[in-house]
C-alpha cells in the first residue's frame, strides 16, 4: 500500500475522473454522490462533499441523520457491520476508500479516529501512546515519539511524571485526550472525532477544544458533534446534514450568521418540527 | 432554541417596536413645540427623556440577557444585534427631539419667521423617514429600508441650505443673532435624526440579508425612491 504513504491529488487515475479535476486543490477527503446503508436502510444518501486540507470541518444535524455513518465511512469503520453497503465514491487524496486497491488497516494509519467516550487501553499512558507505532514497526525513538504525541494532545505536563501508571486512573477529559495522542502518535494526515467531548465535563470540553484548534495546523480534523454551539467554536467549515441528506455545506461563519437554507436555519435556530 | 426563547425574543421585538414609537412621538412634539414656540410642549418632551434612557437600558439587558442565555445564532442572532443597535439609535433620537425642544422653549414666535417653513419642511420630511425606517424594522422591508437613503441625501442637502441661508442673513443683519443660532440648532438636530434613521435602515439591511453595509458605497445610498 505504498500508494496510500505517497499519494497525491495528481495520482493518474484521479487526473481521468470529471470530479477530481474541478474539486479543489488542497482536498482531502471527498465524497462523490455517496449513498451508505445498513441493509435497505439508507442511511446516507448521495452524499458530495470535500473536505479541506488542515481545517477543521465539523459535522452537524439531528440524532439519525446519518452524520456519523458519513464520518465512520471515512476511515472504513462500518466495515464491521455486515449489512453496511456503499454506492458512489469516496476519496482520500485521490484514492477510492472503498476499491480493493485500499487496505482498510494502512487507510487507519492516514486517518486516525477518536470516538465518543474515551477508551484506553487497560495499560500504561506511556502503552497506551507507544503500542500502535510499536506493532507497526516503528523504529524511532520511542520515548521521543511518545513525548511529542502527549505534547501535541497537550496532556505532557499532566503525566510527565506518571508515564508508567495506569491510564484508567487519568480523569475522563485526560483519558480523551490521551486517546487524542494515541492517534496522533501514528502521524495520521486526518483525524476524525466523533462527538469527542459529549462525555466530558465543561473544563474538559474547553480542553478539548483548545486542542482542536492547535491540531489543526498539523491535521485535517473531521468532527461530528451535536453540540452546536462547539461547531461554530472549533470549526471553519460546517455540513448539515437531514435524514441522509447532506442539507448545506458552507464556512462555518455563514452558516450561523446568514445560512443559505431554510431548514439550515430553523435547525440551528431550533426551529424544527 | 425552545419555544420560550421564540417568545421572549419576540416580546423584545414588540417591546423595541414601541420604543420605536414612543420616540416618533418625541420628535413629532418636539417638532410642534418649535413651529408654534410652544413652551409646555417642548417641557412635555423633555420629561419624557428619563422614560426613554430607562427604557433604552432595559432593552439593552434583556439582550445580552438572551444572548448570554440562549447563544443564538442566525436569524435570531442577526435580531438581537439590530435591536442592540436600532435601540442604541433610538436612545440618540429621543436626545435630539429634546435639543429640539430646548431651543424651542425660548424661540420668538415672530423671529426667523422666514427659516421657520424650512424647517417644517425639513422636520416633515425627517418624521417620515424616521418612521419610514422604523415600519421596514417592524416588517423586516429591505425595499422601505433602501427608500430612506435617497431621503437622507436630500435632508442633508436642506440642512446645507438653511445653514447658507442663515449666514447669509446674519451677515446682512446682525440682529435676532440668537433666534438664527437657535433654529440652527433645531436644523442640526434634524439632520442628525436622520441619520440615525439611516442607521436603522442600515440595520434593518443586516437583518435581512447578513450584510453589513455601512461604509459600502456599492450598497448603500440609493438615488431610487
Amino acid at each position: 500500500m505504498a500508494e496510500l504513504r505517497n499519494m497525491s491529488v495528481t495520482d493518474s487515475r484521479t487526473r481521468s475522473a470529471t470530479r477530481r479535476v474541478t474539486a479543489a486543490p488542497d482536498t482531502v477527503i471527498s465524497a462523490e454522490n455517496l449513498t451508505l446503508g445498513y441493509g435497505s436502510f439508507v442511511a446516507v444518501r448521495d452524499v458530495s462533499l470535500d473536505i479541506p486540507d488542515r481545517k477543521v470541518t465539523a459535522i452537524i444535524g439531528p440524532s439519525g441523520c446519518g452524520k456519523s455513518t458519513l464520518l465512520r465511512a471515512m476511515n472504513r469503520m462500518n466495515d464491521v457491520v455486515p449489512s453496511a453497503n456503499v454506492q458512489g465514491r469516496l476519496l482520500y487524496r485521490g484514492l477510492d476508500i472503498y476499491s480493493p486497491r485500499c487496505d482498510s488497516v494502512e487507510l487507519r494509519l492516514k486517518i486516525g479516529m477518536v470516538f465518543q467516550r474515551p477508551n484506553p487501553f487497560p495499560k500504561s499512558i506511556y502503552k497506551n501512546v507507544a503500542w500502535a507505532p510499536k506493532i507497526n514497526g516503528y523504529r524511532g525513538d520511542m520515548g521521543e515519539l511518545v513525548e511529542r504525541s502527549l505534547q501535541h494532545a497537550a496532556l505532557w505536563d499532566e503525566v510527565k511524571d506518571k508515564l508508567h501508571q495506569c491510564a484508567y486512573a487519568l480523569s475522563g477529559g485526560q483519558q480523551q485526550r490521551l486517546c487524542i495522542a494515541r492517534a496522533i502518535a501514528l502521524q495520521p494526515d486526518v483525524l476524525l472525532m466523533d462527538e469527542p467531548c459529549s462525555a466530558l465535563d465543561p473544563i474538559a470540553t474547553a480542553r478539548i477544544e483548545d486542542l482542536i484548534d492547535e491540531l489543526e495546523n498539523r491535521y485535517t480534523v473531521v468532527l461530528v458533534t451535536h453540540n452546536m454551539q462547539q461547531a461554530a467554536r472549533v470549526s471553519d467549515l460546517t455540513a448539515f446534514m437531514y435524514m441522509g441528506e447532506l442539507v448545506e455545506f458552507d464556512a462555518t461563519e455563514t452558516m450561523f450568521t446568514k445560512p443559505g437554507r431554510q431548514r439550515t436555519q430553523d435547525y440551528i435556530t431550533g426551529r424544527f418540527g | 432554541m425552545t419555544a420560550h426563547f421564540v417568545n421572549l425574543l419576540e416580546t423584545l421585538r414588540r417591546r423595541a417596536d414601541r420604543m420605536a414609537g414612543l420616540v416618533e412621538d418625541m420628535v413629532q412634539e418636539a417638532c410642534e413645540a418649535a413651529a408654534g414656540a410652544d413652551e409646555t410642549l417642548a417641557r412635555r418632551v423633555i420629561k419624557r427623556d428619563s422614560d426613554v434612557d430607562a427604557e433604552e437600558v432595559e432593552i439593552e439587558s434583556e439582550v445580552i440577557r438572551l444572548m448570554a442565555l440562549y447563544q443564538p445564532v442566525g436569524s435570531d442572532l442577526r435580531l438581537l444585534c439590530a435591536i442592540l443597535k436600532i435601540n442604541n439609535d433610538l436612545e440618540r433620537v429621543a436626545d435630539c427631539a429634546i435639543n429640539i425642544a430646548q431651543r424651542a422653549r425660548h424661540l420668538d414666535p415672530d423671529a426667523g419667521t422666514r427659516h421657520h417653513a424650512a424647517i417644517l419642511e425639513m422636520a416633515d420630511a425627517v418624521q417620515r423617514m424616521l418612521r419610514g425606517a422604523n415600519q421596514a424594522f417592524a416588517a423586516e422591508d429591505i425595499d422601505a429600508a433602501r427608500k430612506t437613503f435617497a431621503v437622507d441625501d436630500r435632508i442633508d442637502a436642506r440642512y446645507e441650505q438653511i445653514i447658507q441661508e442663515i449666514v447669509a442673513q446674519g451677515a446682512a443683519t446682525p440682529e435676532g443673532m440668537a433666534d438664527r443660532l437657535d433654529i440652527l440648532s433645531i436644523a442640526k438636530n434634524l439632520e442628525r435624526i436622520a441619520d440615525h434613521a439611516t442607521n436603522i435602515a442600515e440595520d434593518v439591511i443586516f437583518l435581512s440579508t447578513g450584510k453589513i453595509i455601512r461604509h459600502a458605497d456599492d450598497d448603500a445610498p440609493q438615488t431610487n425612491e
